[in-house]
């Protein structure tokens, strides 16, 4: 049994842990809060340019737009993942979730390219050496609509430059307000079937739409607007995903502390009982033999 | 005056939901004013100011980002990246902003860097211009 010297020193370390995984369930909740609302705020819109271009999509004439496709073969298409992690760990399996979804993709696919969101994204694919852009460098921490601006920006140059044919979001979608779930979403280009069954907000528009000036004016002037707020939204969404998954990661590790401490304490006091009782043990049978030494020599 | 059913959602908010007589936003062509039963049709948007005359008849301005109307069966929805009052358009930080990408602008750049000092510059404008006209206005 260990000394009580020792379990002392554990459990200070523990208590220690605590304070830490206690300050930041509390850092955690009250992010959430702000990412929460946030989310809610940009949610209308998120909705409404989905459905937007879902409508467009379905009645606009056959255009030739380079946000529809571009004219490759499908096996030379080259393939970007747009991948938003947290910038640090310590949030349950929200940033495992992501990458095993992505991993999962590049096994198909090793040559993609892959725009990383956040530290911990970043550093696992950096390691396995995948193709990942490195100047592409942005925090997942206090979402702006500047940053998915510059995001936005990065990624339609490229895709405009035929660098990149096919471009994919992959984000924590929020499922019930407590549950998460890894997702990904095409981005670019459009395409008709993939908006087929949208649920967004209903905007009926007939196949007498005007398009002003012209249809291909319109999507240019649309999509780079759309690509913008989806990735605005999905950085939000991950962002609050992240503060919930980190509050029930540090919930549970204060609960475990907590438990550890029970038995510790428990073991302690035992311990501590157990060397008392050896003293007094030892005093006792001290005297008695010192007081049998006495009542010998009396006797002589 | 007939009115119709306007909503204008920003990335951030949802700037107006309600009846409206007309309103007034900025195309690349110059600016379209949209009144009730109006034909169905998509606008793309540019930065500039949008004025919704509401069912009172009182006008609200505006500053508005890229984005599009989609005015579909009398209901019209405006999808902006952003929508300020001019109230809420801070002038000195959008007098800095501007000042900021002419600066960019002046140096040499990559086409992605160029287009983003293009997009913040005109931002600032529609900001300032909106701003500007609405003190004269007081």
């Amino acid at each position: 049994m260990a000394n009580t010297k020792e379990i002392q020193t554990r459990m200070h370390s523990i208590q220690d842990t605590m304070k830490i995984t206690k300050a930041m369930y509390m850092i955690s909740s009250s992010k959430l809060k702000k990412a929460k609302k946030a989310m809610e705020d940009s949610e209308e819109h998120f909705y409404a340019i989905q459905g937007s271009i879902a409508r467009i999509l379905r009645h606009v004439p056959d255009i030739e737009n380079p946000y529809l496709g571009h004219e490759k073969p499908q096996e030379k298409k080259r393939i970007a993942y747009l991948v938003v992690t947290a910038d640090k760990g310590l949030a349950g399996a929200y940033n495992q979730n992501v990458i095993k979804l992505v991993q999962e993709k590049l096994d198909e696919n090793p040559e993609s390219e892959l725009f990383v969101v956040g530290q911990i994204g970043r550093s696992y694919f950096e390691k396995k050496g995948y193709n990942i852009h490195r100047h592409f460098q942005y925090t997942a921490q206090n979402p702006s609509i500047h940053r998915a601006r510059v995001i936005s920006e990065e990624i339609l140059v490229r895709y405009n430059n035929m660098e990149i044919d096919e471009v994919y979001i992959v984000y924590t979608k929020n499922i019930n307000g407590m549950e998460s779930e890894a997702q990904m979403y095409k981005l670019l280009p459009l395409s008709r079937t993939d908006f087929g069954n949208n649920n967004g907000i209903e905007l009926m528009v007939s196949d007498t739409t005007r398009y002003l000036p012209t249809p291909n004016d319109v999507m240019n002037a649309i999509v780079p607007n759309y690509v913008t707020g989806y990735i605005y939204g999905a950085l939000v969404e991950s962002y609050a995903c992240e503060q919930n998954d980190r509050m029930m990661a540090m919930d549970a590790a204060t609960g475990n502390a907590t438990d550890m401490l029970r038995n510790l304490s428990i073991e302690y006091n035992r311990v501590r009982q157990a060397a008392i009782t050896q003293e007094i043990t030892e005093v006792i049978a001290g005297a008695k033999a010192q007081k049998r030494k006495k009542k010998a020599n009396e006797e002589r | 005056m007939a009115t119709f059913e306007l909503k204008v959602i920003a990335i951030d908010k949802v700037f107006y939901h309600g009846k409206c007589q007309q309103v007034i936003v900025s195309t690349a062509d110059g600016s379209i004013g949209i009144m009730s039963h109006h034909e169905n049709s998509v606008f793309a948007l540019v930065e500039g100011s949008m004025r919704i005359q509401m069912e009172d008849g009182n006008w609200i301005e505006a500053v508005a980002g890229i984005g599009h109307v989609q005015v579909a069966y009398n209901r019209v929805t405006i999808l902006v990246d952003f929508a300020e009052r001019p109230e809420e358009i801070d002038e000195h930080r959008a007098k800095e902003a501007l000042e900021r990408a002419q600066e960019a602008m002046r140096q040499k750049q990559s086409i992605q860097e160029y287009h983003m000092s293009q997009a913040n510059m005109a931002r600032a404008m529609a900001r300032l211009a909106v701003k500007k006209h609405y003190i004269k206005d007081k």
